[in-house]
């Protein structure tokens, strides 16, 4: 299992990971960017099972980076949570239209984070 | 900007404080700040906020309570670095700024990327001139820190 961990805060990224790795054995570790554009270069240059996306960055957000990647076949496929403080209804319902699979709403705890990723987690047999 | 409309701010901080600090933030007595006067914040915190109704949430700290903040989340026992310490307090008024939009959903709200304005009695450029922006004191068992809201209604739907 590799994941991506897309978010401009590095206080965020670490908190993602430091729950992840409390959690889960993380077997082929993260990857880290700190926007979409940074994301959709990681993706070029790596493959990853599962992304954690954020959505508000500079350069290339997290909702436009979502579309970018539903639009191309090789991941559509690729299971994509935002992990986001908008936690509007309509936020919510733009994500899910736009491809995300799940949707988690910052500040983010280890029992919300757990639900959300186990199911992931399990297709992949860990 | 109606009352009523910092309550969803309030709340946003408080939770905030809880999930992300363990820290009890016991809100004080909210009052009308005149834009300029002095004060004794040391760092704050920015979003603007724009869409249906435009303004800004800030949220101010003293330099000590934004490195303690952030040395509760750091991996290590050394003192965060500034650039951690900016990181730390932007993403706590995003997390602030996005959860108060739960509670105004009858306005349609973008966020903006936080910015950070430092300095002994550094001054807020407000978004807007002319709205009334409410400030609201809080206090913690470590120290106090401050809310501040304006919020422009542009459209309303009610």
């Amino acid at each position: 299992m590799r994941i991506l961990v897309v978010d401009d805060s590095r206080v965020a990224r670490n908190i993602v990971k430091n729950m992840l790795k409390s959690m889960y054995h993380v077997e082929d570790g993260f990857v880290e960017a700190s926007n979409g554009e940074e994301a959709w270069s990681a993706l070029q240059a790596s493959s990853v099972d599962l992304v954690l996306l954020d959505w508000n960055m500079a350069l290339l957000n997290g909702i436009d980076l979502l579309r970018r990647l539903r639009r191309e076949d090789r991941f559509k496929a690729l299971p994509v949570i935002m992990v986001t403080s908008e936690a509007a209804k309509y936020n919510v319902i733009e994500a899910v239209k736009a491809g995300a699979n799940d949707y988690l709403i910052k500040p983010l705890t280890e029992k919300n984070l757990y639900e959300k990723v186990r199911k992931y987690f399990v297709q992949e047999g860990l | 900007m109606a009352v009523r409309y910092i309550e969803p701010f309030i709340a946003a901080t408080v939770a905030v404080f809880h999930e992300l600090f363990q820290v009890t933030a016991e809100v004080q007595k909210p009052y009308l700040v005149k834009p300029g006067d002095p004060h004794n914040w040391d760092v704050s915190a920015i979003i603007g906020l724009a869409g249906d109704a435009r303004g800004a949430v800030v949220l101010s700290f003293t330099d000590s309570f934004a490195y303690e903040l952030t040395a509760s989340l750091a991996d290590t026992s050394a003192s965060p670095p500034p650039d951690l310490v900016t990181d730390t307090i932007g993403e706590v008024v995003n997390i602030v700024a996005g959860n108060a939009k739960k509670g105004l959903e009858q306005y349609r709200l973008v966020i903006s990327l936080p910015s950070i304005v430092k300095g002994k009695n550094h001054v807020i450029a407000w978004p807007t001139k002319g709205i009334p922006i409410i400030g609201v004191p809080f206090k913690t068992s470590i120290e106090p820190f401050h809310l501040s809201v304006g919020l422009e209604n542009i459209v309303t739907y009610e």
